[in-house]
């Protein structure tokens, strides 16, 4: 049981509207959150709201201007020690906040998981445990989506070979201790740093290429694609609000990538106009697409650009498709003070004939360049998608995105440890201590793992035994 | 009823192997009236297998048997004619001791040792069946006694059942099979059909044993020595020396003529004609297995172990087999130095019965049948040392029960025995079951130096421990903990002997100034890797007799110096894993306070799969810790049972009101 941990995890949806709440509940709620918070007033006074500013962990800076209320047990939601931080930043800043607290020794909470310690520390009735039950209930069932998902999830299939390779050191390690009177091949320290290595980079990858952080401190990077003169540098400039890019009406002017920064809900957002992909006329244009490519696939989100005053045009299915696999993407009809040509079904009949899962949830936005219709929801869908939401829940998606980052980010500093202890030439059971540690954490994303399964390991590499 | 018994006891212990006598002896040493009953007592404690005691894992078992007031560790000091202490390469958590036994030796000590107490009946007798109580609908059926094969009934309060490989055993030699308890032994057949008739999961598992040699026929000049330790590492913390003369082992190896003989034999194997179908353990495999499944290895290991010092009997460890006769002598001579070997006896490998121990509580108590227990190979596991551990456990229960005292359960960060036992009755066994290190979560502080510290307190609150020896053990604890206080308060000066010495080979002294900052203290010094604890112990043992203490390894220094010694040395070199693992503990300890009430339905908990629902209705889990260390149990499925327990015991509480 976690009891007695300190969880975290947003108390309101995701990607909706200003203000955004961060719960963080258990013995070192105060802890947690003073490493992360430079409060004015400390120490917090309880049930009041005291401002504050949210650091960068990183750097230092002011992020955000946050409220900051603390509720001293039993008289807060979960009978725990309770701060609720409000940050008025976008949802990814509520991500980083989220993150931060992990950092600073929070996990982030299950899903129904403060519901389930305030119903546990008697501050809920008995006719509210139904509710409990039905959450908890829900979480078995979302748990079996989860580990559904992650089963076939490019997750765990990237883990795979870096939890592979992470178990069979340990094998080895645990057949030298276990079965040290037997002929078991007895690794040296240089292969033992060198396999820790190489773990550690796997990891540390993984965990770099999580979005809040990165995003926070290097800012958006957002591609737009489309078929020529779509509008694309017009949509471009408008999320700019400056005219930058050239824009004439001949198909292939923008050649160039053009990156520029602005901002949007108070992040840096790198935008990318790509130059408009078609069959390449010359060399120039040709190395201009290859960069288009490697760009779109680079970006943390992808802005789709649709001419809606004409029809549905095969370049158009090419470009979806195309894109498809790559990550989150907007779909931006454009030019909406035109005629229409283009339906919202026959979008969506093309985005569903493409079979993604990850795509069929792509929000289609009109708008116009020009007049600036649209603009506003467009903005709300850039921040909805770097923060995946389900349905208004809480504690969804969002959730599993951050448990990730944590699990992996955990792992990672438990390797860390272990490749010290490598170096200072400890005891293999010490390292084994730590190593234990990361095996558990990647296990908690693919949901396997115990002792037999490392002894099934050591009994199918050596030949144990007298 | 009871009119008809014959005898009467407080407990009856059935069999007299590794499990029975340690059972016996506690329920003894408890003050019980005990019998312990076994179809031939010449051989009390036969080593049916190895003549060795301990190995990694199994030594910190043997240690802690010792903590609990169980006698094998002093029958095997007695008796034992090569010590080693292995991995001592490595860190202090897995050094553990091993001793070739005098198997001859060990059995006559250990019968001398059950005949010199005087709460201890030894009976040759076979048990046939069990007399029991007929119970209601409303509670279990309890154990009255048990019945003999000459139709006597003998009265018990608690029975404990260690049959080993006897229940049912059936060997195979090659095409040849014949029913037998062990080699030369018959079985045990109408136990065996009492317990099924009785409705407990019966299981079948196998084991192997290699031939053994003629020390007489052997030219030992073509085999690498093996030697014990100079100073042998004792199992009893209440041994005070070493007696016994000393041996030496030899090592060889296979090659490939011996690998081409078994690999032209194979299909005359039991194992591989599909004469055994049982299943046999992954690490413990017959010479044949290891040449099938690792075919590109061009030789294994074969250890020559003496079976005693007045025997010409040699083990031929590593060499485990059921090939017929034939082939086991053809492939022993394959072997450099074994070419004129003869055989003495043939090895085999036994099929035997065995009860799915999740049919068990974490005290060894059947769920079926109250007070009666189950200890040993019966359970599913392999090796004495398991056996013993959970033959002591069952017999301190046993007697416990009959007394109307709480069980006694020691959980996974108190011994590799809590494991063994947790492991046992929340997963079941479908291979026999050894002891490995790496099953122990908290292996830092699962230590051979600290078993008496973590058992010895509650074996004696038991009635295990005779008040001699727990006063000697208060004194060990009264200098661990006053040198413990000196090395982290006492900055060592560096102009005494002992101070010169050190900073000197620290680099710390040079023409007479001591460069560092300030004296460090003794924790301090062990702190650095470069240190040993050796360099301070006459440091440590002046402080101790300033306070008229006995020096480290107590009154006569001898055996236990060196190991007292080290234990202050790991808790300071290692300070930082162990709070790691003590943080690690505190997490299991509160899932393991959440207790679930006796006969909680899980059918009534909606959300849960039938599955999961089986298996908590087929282990009925104690605690939520326990809950969630059953395999294929998720996390959201221990919460949902946390909150109906709490929804039931809220229930509980406005009924009361």
């Amino acid at each position: 049981m976690k009891d007695e941990d300190t969880i975290a995890a947003p108390a309101t949806p995701p990607g909706r509207g200003g203000i955004g709440i961060l719960r963080v509940s258990g013995p070192d709620a105060v802890e947690v959150t003073e490493k992360v918070i430079r409060p004015t007033k400390r120490p917090f006074p309880p049930r009041h709201a005291t401002l504050a500013d949210f650091l960068d962990p990183q750097d230092g800076r002011v992020l955000d201007k946050v409220l900051v209320t603390y509720f001293r047990r039993p008289h807060s939601y979960t009978g725990e020690d309770v701060v609720e931080i409000s940050c008025h930043g976008s949802p990814v800043i509520l991500g980083y906040l989220l993150q931060c607290c992990v950092a600073a020794g929070a996990r982030v909470a299950e899903p129904g998981e403060f519901t389930l310690r305030a119903f546990l520390n008697g501050r809920m009735d008995l006719s509210q445990a139904e509710a409990v039950r039905d959450l908890i209930e829900s979480q078995t069932l979302y748990q079996a989506r989860v580990a559904a998902l992650q089963l076939g999830g490019s997750l765990a299939a990237r883990l795979k070979p870096c939890r592979q390779s992470l178990l069979e050191l340990m094998a080895v390690l645990e057949a030298g201790i276990d079965f040290g009177e037997d002929d078991v091949p007895v690794m040296d320290w240089e292969d033992i740093q060198r396999k820790l290595d190489a773990v550690h980079k796997d990891l540390a990858i993984l965990a770099e290429s999580y979005r809040f952080g990165r995003i926070v401190r290097e800012g958006l990077a957002l591609a737009l694609v489309g078929r020529p003169n779509v509008g694309k540098s017009s949509v471009f400039n408008r999320l700019l609000n400056m005219e930058r890019a050239i824009v004439t009406p001949i198909p292939g002017t923008t050649r160039d990538l053009i990156s520029e920064t602005a901002s949007l809900g108070g992040l840096p957002v790198r935008l990318l106009d790509t130059a408009g992909i078609r069959t390449p006329q010359d060399e120039v244009e040709k190395i201009g697409i290859e960069r288009t490519h490697q760009a779109i696939a680079d970006a943390d989100l992808r802005l789709l650009v649709l001419d809606a005053s004409e029809e549905w045009h095969s370049q158009d299915s090419e470009l979806l498709r195309q894109t498809a696999g790559l990550g989150r993407m907007v779909i931006v009809a454009n030019k909406t003070d035109l005629p229409v040509r283009i339906a919202r079904a026959a979008i969506n009949e093309a985005v569903e004939s493409i079979h993604s899962e990850a795509f069929a949830e792509t929000p289609i936005v009109y708008a116009s360049a020009k007049t600036g219709e649209g603009f506003v929801e467009l903005k709300e869908r850039i921040m909805a998608a770097l923060t995946p939401s389900h349905a208004g829940t809480a504690e969804g998606e969002w959730l599993t995105n951050a448990r990730h980052q944590q699990i992996i980010h955990r792992s990672l500093e438990a390797v860390q440890r272990a490749k010290h202890a490598t170096q200072q030439r400890l005891p293999h059971e010490m390292i084994l201590l730590d190593l234990y540690e990361a095996l558990r954490r990647l296990s908690e994303l693919t949901g396997e793992t115990n002792v037999e399964n490392i002894l099934d390991v050591i009994f199918s590499k050596f030949c144990i035994g007298k | 009823m009871g009119s008809s018994f014959t005898e009467k006891h407080d407990v009856v212990v059935v069999g007299a192997g590794h499990a029975g006598c340690e059972a016996a002896m506690a329920a003894a040493r408890m003050g019980l009236k005990t019998a312990l009953a076994t179809i031939n007592l010449d051989l009390i404690c036969q080593m049916s297998c190895n003549p060795a005691v301990g190995g990694i894992a199994k030594g910190h078992l043997v240690r802690e048997v010792d903590a609990l007031g169980g006698v094998m560790g002093e029958v095997i000091d007695a008796t034992g004619i090569q010590f080693r202490l292995l991995n001592s390469s490595r860190g202090p958590a897995v050094w553990s001791p091993r001793a070739q036994a005098d198997k001859k030796a060990y059995r006559i000590r250990m019968r001398q040792v059950l005949e010199s107490e005087p709460n201890l009946r030894i009976k040759q007798a076979e048990v046939v069946d069990l007399v029991l109580e007929s119970g209601g609908a409303s509670h279990r059926p309890r154990v009255l006694g048990v019945r003999l094969r000459d139709g006597r009934a003998v009265e018990a309060g608690a029975v404990v059942i260690t049959t080993g490989t006897f229940l049912n055993g059936l060997i195979h030699c090659g095409e040849q099979t014949y029913a037998a308890g062990r080699s030369g032994e018959p079985p045990s057949l109408m136990l065996g059909e009492a317990l099924r008739r009785l409705g407990f999961e019966v299981g079948r598992l196998k084991t192997g044993t290699p031939p053994r040699l003629d020390a007489r026929t052997i030219d030992f000049s073509q085999f690498q020595v093996q030697p014990g330790d100079p100073i042998p590492t004792p199992f009893s913390f209440r041994t005070r020396a070493i007696t016994q003369p000393q041996t030496v082992c030899w090592i060889t190896s296979t090659n490939s003529e011996t690998h081409r003989i078994l690999r032209q034999n194979l299909y005359r194997s039991p194992l591989y004609s599909g004469q055994i179908q049982s299943r046999g353990p992954r690490y413990c495999p017959s010479i044949e297995d290891k040449v099938v499944k690792f075919a590109d290895k061009l030789r294994h290991q074969i250890f020559l172990e003496p079976e005693g010092l007045d025997t010409n009997e040699i083990y031929v460890n590593g060499m485990s087999t059921s090939m017929p006769i034939d082939v086991q002598i053809a492939m022993v001579k394959s072997i450099p130095g074994l070419e004129n070997a003869e055989m003495i006896r043939p090895g085999y490998a036994i099929e035997y019965d065995m009860v799915q121990p999740t049919e068990l509580t974490p005290w060894l108590e059947t769920k079926k049948i109250q007070n009666l227990f189950l200890a040993g190979q019966i359970n599913g596991t392999t090796g004495y040392e398991e056996a013993a551990c959970q033959g002591i456990m069952a017999g301190i229960n046993a007697a416990l029960r009959v007394q109307n005292r709480e069980p006694l359960v020691i959980d996974r960060s108190q011994g590799y025995t809590g494991i063994l036992i947790d492991d046992l009755v929340s997963k079941g066994v479908d291979e026999p079951y050894r002891m490995f290190t790496s099953r122990a979560e908290f292996r830092l502080r699962l230590r051979i130096d600290n078993a008496d510290e973590r058992l010895t307190p509650l074996a004696y609150h038991a009635g295990t421990i005779r008040q001699k020896d727990y006063e000697a053990f208060l004194e060990k604890q009264k200098r661990i903990s006053v040198a413990t206080k000196f090395l982290l308060e006492t900055h060592l000066e560096p102009g005494s002997r002992v101070g010169r010495e050190i900073y000197a080979k620290l680099g710390l002294i040079r023409g007479g100034e001591l460069l560092a900052p300030a004296a460090l203290t003794g924790a301090q010094l062990l702190r650095r890797p470069e240190m040993n604890v050796e360099d301070l112990t006459a440091w440590i043992n002046e402080a101790l007799a300033a306070q008229g203490l006995s020096p480290l390894g107590g009154p006569d220094g001898g055996l236990f110096a060196r190991e007292e010694a080290r234990r202050l040395e790991t808790d300071f070199k290692y300070e930082g894993y162990l709070q790691q693992q003590e943080r690690q503990v505190e997490r299991m300890k509160r899932a393991e306070a959440r207790r679930i009430p006796d006969g909680f339905d899980y059918h009534k908990i909606s959300g849960l799969s039938r599955e999961v629902v089986e298996k908590f209705t087929k282990v009925r889990p104690l605690t939520l810790g326990q809950a969630a260390r059953i395999p294929g149990v998720t996390p959201a499925a221990v919460s949902l049972v946390n909150i109906y327990i709490e929804i039931l015991q809220r229930r509980a509480a406005m009924g009361a009101e």
